[in-house]
């Protein structure tokens, strides 16, 4: 099991909710959603809880024991799986969830998520036909990047008038992007490699779970006024998270919203507190997110020739509680149909690649 | 109801609704305080004066326009005409419409810190399909335009249908309430 910032961070507002009303639900068992996804190199399982509830994992004999503090309901209590890493699951007494693991399964990598409160179990290990890939921790110590192409599924992003959509574009770059940093010693992580809906929180969780070096989070601006083009580099910005509009934040969801304390998208009574953590988190690496940006947006400018939009600084939600610098990428406007062309050529694309890695990699040797 | 029943009630509406979106914050005994458009604002009032910001059509920045509203003293009443104007979309060539077609405002109230919280239809961010580009200045042109005319707004919250969102188009943390940008 992997300890991240992720479940540190987490763990604060994890404690409070579940000692409080301890008490008085003592007796009510905690409904818990099982999904389990098979699909991709690794079995993700993800155990979506009612309320948060700090739940340990054991691993023991081929079992994998989840024990939590209070009576657990799962939706499916037992199940049998046709799968190499995980055979299926059960129910041992009224707090504890037995994963039955496969011959195929070799670890599991574990990290808490919040709004709705999850658990999430990526099991590693070799399916046969198949080797293990998709976003997982490496096991080497090797410095880690990790890259997130905006969008994906059916969440398209923006697209442009001959039909190029904004996902796979952005898929695209970062696959170029990926061998480039790699020839430097790096891991690259990428949040998807594949055409998947994917959540914010997840990509950022997915960059803490890695202890990555670098977040960059690439995508392409699109724009009413077709005329826009150029690229721009972001980072979060400070006005988003000056001290006063958090506090009235978090004191204000409390007194104007009281229907919502208990629902999953305002993330129960510490939603406030848990925004002011992971605003921190990204705050104390704002000074060398700006200088990642600076360095990309000057690549991007010389190497890839676009017309400079320049460093710009937004309350992006991806880029929101991730534990190293971050940035965000706007490589072109897919808006623009001159530059919509750019991006369907190859030799743009790599050059775009390019830039970022010559960025990426200057700012390691700074 | 007792507590423990209250929370248990909470607790089995969470389980049946996990993955899909709340349910919205219905005005009940507890509603927000200074609920908005709550008396008609008499027509035959004194004018004033607003400045209204629009994404401009040729640069990417908020220009702006003045409208006429009634005078009124009452911060709810005014903050909620200036967004139906705003929602009623440029009269110069020079300025594109703020919010995707179809948007409403459905309520607007004002907290005591200076924090106001707009709730609009969902064709706010369903039809903010674009890139980050369009999504700052949609944003930015309602927390501008409500922070330029109303003197006790500081920041604004947004609500879609009446819940809270992580973003209105992919991009933008608007899980709670932004300041201006007058440099937009």
């Amino acid at each position: 099991m992997t300890s991240s910032a992720v479940s540190q961070f987490a763990s604060v507002r994890l404690v409070a909710p579940a000692f409080l009303l301890a008490a008085v639900l003592a007796a009510e068992p905690v409904a818990v959603r099982i999904a389990a996804d098979a699909s991709s190199g690794s079995t993700r399982l993800v155990l979506t809880f009612a309320k948060p509830l700090a739940c340990t994992t054991m691993e023991a004999a081929g079992k994998l024991r989840i024990a939590c503090p209070e009576p657990i309901a799962p939706d499916a209590p037992s199940r049998t799986l046709d799968d190499p890493i995980l055979s299926g699951w059960s129910a041992e007494g009224d707090r504890t969830l037995v994963l039955a693991l496969g011959p195929g399964y070799r670890r599991a990598d574990t990290f808490e998520l919040s709004n709705p409160p999850r658990l999430v179990l990526d099991l590693q290990g070799d399916r046969a036909g198949s080797t293990s890939r998709g976003p997982s921790a490496p096991t080497v110590a090797q410095p880690v990047i990790v890259l997130d192409p905006g969008h994906g599924g059916v969440e398209t992003g923006a697209i442009g008038s001959s039909g190029l959509e904004e996902k796979d574009v952005t898929l695209d770059i970062a696959r170029r992007l990926k061998p480039l940093l790699e020839k430097h010693g790096v891991t690259v992580v990428l949040t998807r490699d594949e055409d998947r809906v994917l959540p914010l929180d997840d990509r950022t969780a997915i960059a803490n779970q890695n202890r990555a070096e670098l977040f960059v989070s690439i995508h392409v601006n699109a724009s009413k006024r077709k005329s826009a083009l150029g690229a721009e580099t972001y980072f979060l910005s400070t006005d988003a998270t000056d001290d006063e509009a958090r506090t009235l934040a978090a004191l204000e969801n409390k007194a104007y919203a009281p229907q919502q304390v208990a629902t999953p998208a305002s993330g129960g009574p510490d939603r406030g507190l848990e925004l002011i953590l992971w605003d921190l988190a990204q705050n104390s690496y704002l000074a060398e997110s700006s200088r990642l940006a600076e360095r990309v947006q000057h690549e991007m400018n010389t190497l890839a020739g676009t017309k400079d939009r320049g460093v710009r600084q937004a309350p992006f939600r991806v880029l929101m509680g991730a534990t190293m610098p971050a940035i965000l990428v706007e490589a072109a406007f897919i808006s623009n149909p001159a530059e919509e062309s750019r991006l369907k050529d190859a030799a743009a694309k790599d050059k775009i690649a390019e830039a970022i890695a010559r960025a990426i990699v200057e700012y390691r040797t700074q | 109801m007792s507590l423990r029943a209250l929370l248990a009630a909470a607790a089995l509406a969470l389980a049946g609704c996990a993955g899909s979106p709340p349910a919205a914050p219905e005005g009940g005994s507890k509603a927000p305080a200074a609920p908005a458009a709550a008396a008609p604002v008499d027509p035959s009032s004194p004018k004033t004066e607003i400045t209204l910001y629009f994404p401009s059509a040729t640069e990417d920045k908020l220009v702006t326009e003045t409208r006429e509203i009634v005078d009124t003293a009452r911060p709810a009443e005014r903050g909620t005409q200036v967004l139906v104007a705003l929602l009623s979309g440029p009269q110069g060539e020079g300025a594109l419409p703020a919010v995707p077609e179809g948007t409403t405002l459905r309520q607007l109230w004002i907290g005591k810190s200076g924090t106001a919280w707009a709730d609009f239809s969902p064709e706010l961010s369903d039809g903010l399909v674009g890139g980050s580009d369009d999504e700052l200045l949609t944003l930015y042109a309602i927390v501008n335009s409500l922070a330029a005319n109303v003197p006790q707004i500081k920041r604004v919250g947004l609500l879609v249908g009446g819940r809270e969102r992580d973003t209105l188009g992919g991009h933008v943390d608007v899980r709670r309430p932004l300041p201006p940008r007058p440099e937009l």
